[in-house]
């Protein structure tokens, strides 16, 4: 066994993660976005460039192939003349192969400076991906960098095993429900024993983007964003959603707190032009508790949405098995930067547990029984790396010993093809 | 474009980052030829202690990486190493040279640690060879660098040269007839007019060149091959150069690897869009399949 850490690759569809195991945080975080030379349009029909003619290599000058930059860099020569910018992955899933192997091949030399063939890789897959991925992935992997083993395991179990790094985790379970909200969409998931209950997911139609969206439309329509430059708009909205933003108990009541004593709730938000260095301050007010808001009434901000979070939640639990809901209940999970607000997870237990308190209480009255349930036990738990929270349970799973034994090798995949990968082995848990 | 850079870019940006906001940490990563780097603040938030493993430190400390590497580092390096690691420097992120360029110039240069340390057999190398010049004619001792499991540079000396061959070693087939492919392109390509001044390329598979036959334990299979650079005076003529030399050089071996992976990359999008291509010749063959109709008995049609 080698002693050079494993690398654990975690491609989103708006970022990637990417860092060695045993680290608490991936050491690079950037945009899943290749810049390449030719039109961001579809790739032409005529398919790549072919040298013209036979003879030496040398001569040619087909390096259309090479030129390309990855991450941050991408998205700072999107506007060179020449290059256009790709988004390889699309809701979750690779939708090109080919821009996503030359943004490994990236990944691995120029940023992570790792000879891929001496270590192992754990990557990571969204939720029902069609096992032709896993295929074509583990063909990238094995036959284009020789890694030495491989392991794709499921976002959703990864951040089930990072809220073991919580201390009100006493037995480490890939039991839960996880409530994944990134960027662009969230995803509730459950898991019973490390294998997720597919027919259950559900996706929410709001996740990061949309309620910055949200705070830019409260901020514009109290007539705050006048003195900020058009283009800073939503930098700034990110920025209060990031630093201000809290999940509050009761708006009724917050609503009043603040407009009595507006100069305690308020806060100042102050910023500076990017190009003419003009400074600027704003006043930060409701959109401070409003912001949040939206998981649980979504009805302030879509009306083709209205579904409120904790009703999703209850909802995918009653469709998953009946043995595995209460170990379901028990152990919800936040993972993703947008589940990061303060309090989320204690407004997430409460309005939970009401529902299923209610239901309870429902079927008391309806069975005309004098047998009380003894309760189900709700519980939701947040811990302090959330927001890499995939990254992170990868990171603990990965240098774990079992981890090694568990993983594909390069000797089995010659044996057997890329089909060993449409099995995987679950570890790591206690029970 | 696909240019590797000699510095450690983890290192690089997690300084920067330190820097403006210092908090506690402990990381631990890796550099080519399985280099380990373990980073972090043992004592307090603003001493960082960067610390080093290199497989061939033995054979380094031989051709005196500890003179290079005070020259470079001077008082942050360590007098004890941590524990298993190799060599540590300590940052002080107080004592930090002032923001701008020079801070940054600071940052680099720690980030150039493996580089600095490897450099060692080459200036070695390079010295002997201006001795060798003057006195005439004579060898210099064949120095060899483990640098990874079964791969080794050696670097001599001789009066008017300094040779540098790396042994390499292909595991995967495909790999070997690109590694090949790729070798024998770089002979061919410095007959082009605009590199007539890059050093000269040798190339052999199996058979070992004459500097380094008479060693023992050299493999004798298909996949091995070895490469010869041939240096000149003018590749280290001045200390400019010659740095730009050393550091070009030692990534070879990772250049070649990483080409060799784009190469595939190369041949895998054409092969993926060839394949799609066909898919679509046998979509535009197949028979169109006859529509019946059928109907319930009430004459409902079924769909």
């Amino acid at each position: 066994m080698s002693l050079l850490a494993p690398i654990i690759c975690d491609n989103g569809t708006g970022f990637s993660k990417v860092g060695y195991a045993g680290n608490s945080d991936p050491s690079f975080v950037f945009p899943t976005a290749i810049a390449t030379r030719g039109p961001a349009a579809q790739p032409s029909r005529t398919g790549p460039a072919l040298p013209s003619k036979p003879g030496h290599l040398a001569s040619k000058r087909g390096v259309e192939d090479l030129d390309f930059f990855i991450g941050d860099e991408a998205l700072a020569n999107a506007q060179t003349p020449g290059y256009g910018i790709n988004y390889p992955i699309r809701h979750g899933q690779i939708d090109n192969w080919d821009y996503m192997e030359r943004y490994w091949e990236q990944t691995i030399f120029k940023y992570l400076r790792a000879e891929p063939e001496d270590h192992y890789f754990l990557l990571t897959e969204p939720p029902l991906n069609p096992p032709e991925n896993r295929e074509q992935t583990a063909e990238i992997f094995f036959e284009s960098f020789n890694i030495k083993g491989l392991y794709i395991a499921v976002q959703a179990v990864l951040a089930l095993a990072a809220s073991w790094s919580s201390n009100r985790v006493t037995d480490r379970t890939l039991t839960g429900t996880v409530i994944d909200s990134g960027d662009g969409v969230t995803h509730v998931i459950p898991c019973a024993e490390g294998y997720v209950i597919g027919s259950a997911i559900k996706h929410i139609p709001i996740a990061g983007r949309d309620i910055t969206q949200f705070v830019l439309n409260l901020m514009r329509e109290r007539g705050e964003m006048v003195n900020v430059p058009p283009e800073d708009h939503l930098k700034v909205a990110s920025k209060v959603k990031e630093q201000y933003s809290y999940v509050c108990q009761d708006i009724v009541k917050e609503f009043r707190k603040y407009d009595q004593e507006p100069y305690k709730y308020f806060a100042r938000y102050e910023g500076e032009h990017t190009v003419t260095g003009r400074k600027y301050e704003i006043d930060v007010g409701y959109e401070r508790f409003l912001a949040p808001e939206i998981f649980f009434n979504p009805e302030i901000f879509s009306s083709d949405f209205l579904t409120p979070l904790p009703e999703i939640v209850d909802g995918v639990i009653q469709q998953s098995p009946i043995d595995v809901r209460r170990g379901l209940y028990k152990n919800i999970v936040l993972s993703g930067g947008s589940t990061m607000f303060q309090h989320f997870g204690n407004r997430l237990k409460r309005d939970l547990k009401q529902i299923v308190d209610r239901r309870l209480d429902a079927s008391v009255v309806a069975s005309g029984s004098h047998l009380r349930s003894s309760g189900v036990e709700v519980d939701v738990i947040s811990h302090k790396r959330q927001r890499y929270a995939v990254w992170f349970g990868g990171s603990l799973l990965a240098s774990l010993p079992e981890f090694y034994s568990s993983c594909h090798t390069k000797a089995q995949y010659d044996e057997i093809g890329p089909s060993i990968c449409r099995r995987y082995q679950i570890f790591g848990s206690a029970t | 474009m696909i240019l590797l850079e000699p510095h450690n870019y983890i290192i690089q940006t997690t300084l920067a980052e330190k820097a403006i906001k210092p908090s506690s940490l402990d990381v631990q990563f890796v550099d080519f030829d399985g280099v380990r780097f373990h980073l972090s603040t043992p004592d307090r938030k603003t001493a960082l202690l960067l610390s080093m493993n290199i497989r061939c430190w033995d054979e380094l400390v031989r051709y005196g990486v500890n003179d290079i590497l005070k020259r470079e580092y001077g008082s942050l390096l360590r007098p004890a190493p941590e524990g298993e690691y190799n060599v540590s420097l300590e940052i002080d992120l107080e004592q930090l040279p002032p923001e701008g360029e020079e801070r940054d110039a600071f940052f680099k240069s720690l980030a150039m640690l493996k580089r600095n340390a490897l450099a060692a057999p080459f200036e070695l190398g390079f010295q002997e060879q201006k001795r060798l010049e003057a006195a005439g004619s004579g060898q210099g001792e064949l120095m060899a660098l483990h640098y990874r499991d079964e791969e080794v540079i050696y670097v001599q000396a001789s009066s008017d040269r300094v040779t540098v061959i790396f042994s390499t070693m292909f595991r995967e087939e495909t790999d070997r007839v690109f590694g090949k492919v790729f070798l024998q392109e770089f002979v061919d390509a410095r007959r082009l007019p605009t590199i007539q001044a890059a050093p000269q390329v040798l190339y052999t598979t199996r058979e070992a060149p004459l500097e380094i036959r008479h060693l023992p334990g050299l493999h004798d299979t298909e996949d091995v091959g070895y490469v010869t650079f041939v240096l000149f005076p003018r590749h280290f003529a001045n200390p400019l150069v010659a740095n730009s030399t050393i550091t070009h050089i030692q990534l070879f071996r990772d250049y070649l690897h990483y080409h060799i992976k784009c190469s595939k990359a190369y041949m895998h999008s054409r092969m993926r869009h060839r394949v799609s291509e066909f898919q679509k010749v046998l979509n535009r063959a197949k028979t169109e399949q006859a529509v019946v109709d059928r109907k319930t008995a009430s004459g409902r049609t079924m769909r």
